[in-house]
């Protein structure tokens, strides 16, 4: 009840946070941007040209898919970060710690109320890929469920590893190495042709402590060609998703850890 | 009966990060906060009050020392679950209006599960926001935040209230409102430690006071030890004939003329003969008072060694 409590105050702040705002309504702004080609490329369509124009439209749809989802990251990120930060910097944390919460439930309280947010995003970057896909007179094909769960299973790790970093550092520098440490993970990842050149052996234990979110991306399965869509079994998801919840719960707990010891000054 | 707070030996040192500086914000400080008393904590800015509090509420961990709130650890949920906290420069969710505040804060503090409204109802009313309870935080005055920092404190009906500037960003009337608040709750049996630079408002409302400064206990008591009689007393008189004026000298008496008469200090135990004398001589004693020393003149005679030179 009182990591509920802590949730949907949270969610509440972050609903009427400006910062927010400004990235929804440039959100909304850069979708109707892209509807615009993607109406003009339909209405220019004709049976001579319609291979070449379908190569564009999907294209543009995926280049939306891809921004909307790494949007998506930087948001779990930020609103990890902040979600504990803003409590420290304005000082509302004293009143909440006066009353009977313990740490561990006010930081899961914080965290429960960023995947609460992230499950507010992940339908409407859902409902716009599949818009802009129908917009483009294609369907998306890949099953719903994967384009919430994968999506969020990967937010959950940015958003822990956030909330890690912030009971330590500053909430910028929190988020700005999170943002490193997604790259990185991409960059020294098995096929990265980047660093090929880095021998395996020290590629390979780096690759396995950073978070490997590739594997959690939904873009694996975001394909709207029946043809690229790949077949993954039943055992292949969950295993995939556990690695991702199991390294989220990691984070948290040592943000738990850290938090306990912390000091709860205004920073 | 064991103490509400108890500090034994508690020592804080602030570390710099990437810094060898080291500020000692508490050095083995000591003290108790009794039972069902209003105990003042004061001192100079800087002085480690906040750090104090700090650590009683469980925000921060002591270097060394041992504390005890009601019986527990600081921060266990047992003991906060009968604490009431006002922290100094109260920060609310300004995008919540007072009764959803008091709402969220009814959920932390376990209470009112069937008759949250009333609580509610009865809290603001008491501290005279009934009427603007719809009104986003935003929206209010310093003081007003300040009021409803009061009220959710009270929240829980708590056995133990800790108050760091309760009486900040007050008008004169919010302020009265306050003071009558606290003796009612030390009349219903509550511990109070309040933390304020107003001492004139402490010494009505306390019993015991611990003065801190930088860093150390200083002086600590009740306010009859800490003030106690300074061993003199003052006459006022209508007149005062130069005969025996003379003759109070003699008796290591000061006086002062003014407007409503003369004031004679003198020490305590020449006041019968010198009223016999004043009587005798014709003069009207209008009235008669112990000295006693002032908060303010002892807070600062610890602190900055001007109220002895005073």
């Amino acid at each position: 009840m009182k990591i509920w409590a802590i949730a949907t105050n949270t969610l509440r702040a972050f609903l009427r946070d400006k910062v927010l705002i400004v990235i929804f309504i440039v959100l909304i702004c850069f979708v109707l941007l892209m509807m615009t080609p993607l109406l003009a490329y339909k209405a220019i369509t004709t049976a001579e040209n319609a291979g070449s124009m379908q190569a564009l439209v999907l294209g543009i749809v995926a280049v939306v898919m891809s921004l909307l989802s790494g949007g998506g990251s930087l948001l779990a990120a930020w609103a990890g970060a902040s979600s504990v930060a803003t409590e420290m910097r304005s000082g509302t944390i004293q009143a909440v710690m006066a009353r009977p919460v313990k740490r561990w439930q006010f930081l899961a309280g914080k965290y429960l109320g960023v995947l609460l947010l992230m499950g507010c995003y992940v339908p409407l970057m859902f409902g716009i890929s599949y818009l802009l896909a129908w917009m483009g007179g294609e369907h998306i094909q890949a099953a719903p469920w994967v384009l919430i769960v994968y999506p969020i299973v990967r937010y959950a790790i940015y958003a822990a590893i956030a909330i890690l970093l912030v009971t330590f550092m500053h909430s910028a520098v929190a988020f700005g190495i999170v943002i490193l440490i997604s790259v990185f993970a991409g960059l020294v990842a098995p096929k990265a042709p980047l660093t090929a050149h880095i021998p395996a052996w020290i590629r390979a234990p780096i690759y396995a402590v950073l978070p490997s979110t590739g594997l959690l991306s939904e873009s694996r399965f975001l394909s709207i060609t029946r043809t690229s869509l790949q077949h993954t079994t039943w055992l292949q998801h969950l295993t995939t998703l556990a690695y991702g919840l199991d390294y989220a719960l990691v984070c948290f707990l040592f943000a738990v850890w850290s938090f306990h010891y912390r000091s709860l000054r205004r920073d | 009966m064991n103490p509400a707070v108890e500090f034994r030996n508690v020592t804080k040192v602030y570390r710099r990060r990437f810094s060898s500086q080291r500020i000692a914000a508490l050095s083995d400080v000591s003290f108790d906060v009794h039972a069902g008393e209003v105990c003042a904590f004061l001192g100079p800015n800087g002085a480690g009050k906040t750090t104090t509090i700090s650590i009683l509420m469980g925000f921060f961990y002591p270097d060394s020392g041992e504390v005890r709130v009601l019986g527990y650890e600081p921060g266990d949920v047992r003991a906060k679950r009968q604490i009431g906290f006002l922290p100094e420069n109260f920060a609310f969710y300004k995008y919540l209006d007072a009764e959803k505040l008091l709402s969220l804060h009814c959920v932390l503090a376990e209470r009112g599960n069937g008759n949250r409204d009333a609580i509610i109802h009865d809290l603001l009313t008491k501290v005279r926001l009934e009427q603007f309870k719809g009104l986003k935080i935003s929206k209010y005055s310093r003081g007003m935040v300040q009021r409803l920092g009061v009220a959710q404190a009270l929240l829980g009906e708590p056995k133990l209230l800790v108050l760091d500037e309760p009486t900040s960003g007050l008008d004169p009337a919010g302020r009265k409102d306050v003071r009558e608040l606290i003796s009612s709750l030390r009349a219903a049996g509550n511990t109070i430690f309040l933390s304020s630079h107003i001492l004139s408002e402490v010494e009505q409302i306390c019993d015991r006071a611990v003065i801190i400064d930088r860093g150390k206990v200083v002086r600590a008591g009740t306010m009859n030890e800490l003030l106690g009689s300074s061993g003199r007393v003052e006459i006022v008189v209508n007149q005062l004939p130069e005969t025996l004026e003379a003759a109070l000298s003699g008796w290591s008496a000061s006086m002062e003329r003014g407007a409503r008469g003369v004031k004679i200090s003198i020490a305590e135990d020449k006041k019968r003969e010198a009223i016999e004398s004043l009587w005798a001589a014709g003069c009207d004693v209008i009235s008669l008072a112990p000295i006693r020393g002032s908060l303010e003149e002892l807070f600062l005679t610890l602190v900055t060694g001007e109220g002895a030179a005073a």
